[in-house]
């Protein structure tokens, strides 16, 4: 697994690329905690997932935890390009309810934008 | 005559070989007639059991991880197995949503391997160990 963190604005943008499980979680949730420390600008928290190709509970629950640090400060979270697979799993574990499936990263920074 | 094979791994519980069992399984698994999603499926299943056995079964610590998986026409079964503390009250453990870890983890584990499996049984003795033995059948493919 590999990732990409990038601070636009107020959005923390999260590329994704290969496999997300126990073994990468740890370091990808320290990296986006230390962003939200550094960023207590941030808002919002999208997650590019096209090029992910596997998920399980642990990552899951990595991104969930990211969430609720974002919720305490009214954050919202998003995911882009997740292919019916990731949806299903996603869905499965109840991200539809706290989070939006947006086509692309600029949709959500534009509309991120607008609401201001 | 029946279509029929196994292999057993054993391997130490590392964060690291949660993704070696997972593919290496895929790759036997792939000997039957699946589509892709039920070859992610199978997986994540695998995924999930040994994922617990490192971190609940050894608590990060180390052990040793048996996997076992064997088909017979079109029905393939694996387990995986620890020898670390085991779980006091498997109904619980096996609740959507239940972990002994609440603030790190979605408790969801047990909730995959049964969606994306046919079956699943849970064995478990306090300070001896824990088995998954989980099976899932070929679904006819059309034109097959
Ligand atoms: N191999 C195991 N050894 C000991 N305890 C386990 C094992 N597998 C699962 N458990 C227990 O069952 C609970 C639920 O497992 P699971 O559904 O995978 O959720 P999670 O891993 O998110 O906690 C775990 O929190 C743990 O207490
Ligand atoms: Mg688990």
């Amino acid at each position: 697994m590999q990732f990409s963190l990038k601070v636009v604005d107020k959005t923390l943008v999260a590329t994704l690329e290969g496999e997300l499980d126990l073994h990468k979680s740890p370091e990808f949730k320290e990296e986006i905690t230390m962003l939200f420390n550094q960023h207590p600008e941030i808002r919002y928290l999208i997650m590019d997932v096209e090029r992910m190709t596997f998920i399980d509970s642990s990552g899951l629950g990595v991104i969930l935890g990211r969430f609720k640090e974002l919720q305490t400060r009214g954050g919202k979270l998003y995911f882009v390009n997740a292919n019916p697979r990731i949806r299903r799993i996603l869905q499965l574990s109840g991200f539809e309810r706290i989070s939006s499936f947006k086509k692309s990263t600029d949709e959500v920074l534009s509309q991120v934008r607008g609401a201001k | 005559m029946t279509d029929k094979n196994w292999v057993k791994i054993e391997f130490a519980s590392d964060t690291k070989n949660v993704a070696f069992a997972r593919t290496a399984l895929a790759l036997f698994a792939s000997q039957l007639d699946w589509t892709l999603d039920e070859i992610e499926d199978i997986k994540v299943a695998v995924s999930e059991a040994v994922s617990n056995s490192v971190i609940h079964g050894y608590e990060l610590q180390e052990g040793v991880i048996k996997l076992e998986a064997s088909y017979e026409e079109d029905i393939l079964t694996i387990s995986i197995e620890d020898f670390g503390k085991g779980i006091t009250d498997i109904a619980q453990a096996k609740e959507t949503g239940y972990s002994s870890i609440p603030e790190e983890r979605m408790g969801l584990g047990f909730t995959f391997m049964h969606e994306y499996m046919d079956e699943v049984v849970v064995l478990s003795e306090i300070q001896k160990g824990t088995k998954v033995t989980m099976n899932k059948k070929v679904q006819a493919q059309e034109g097959s």
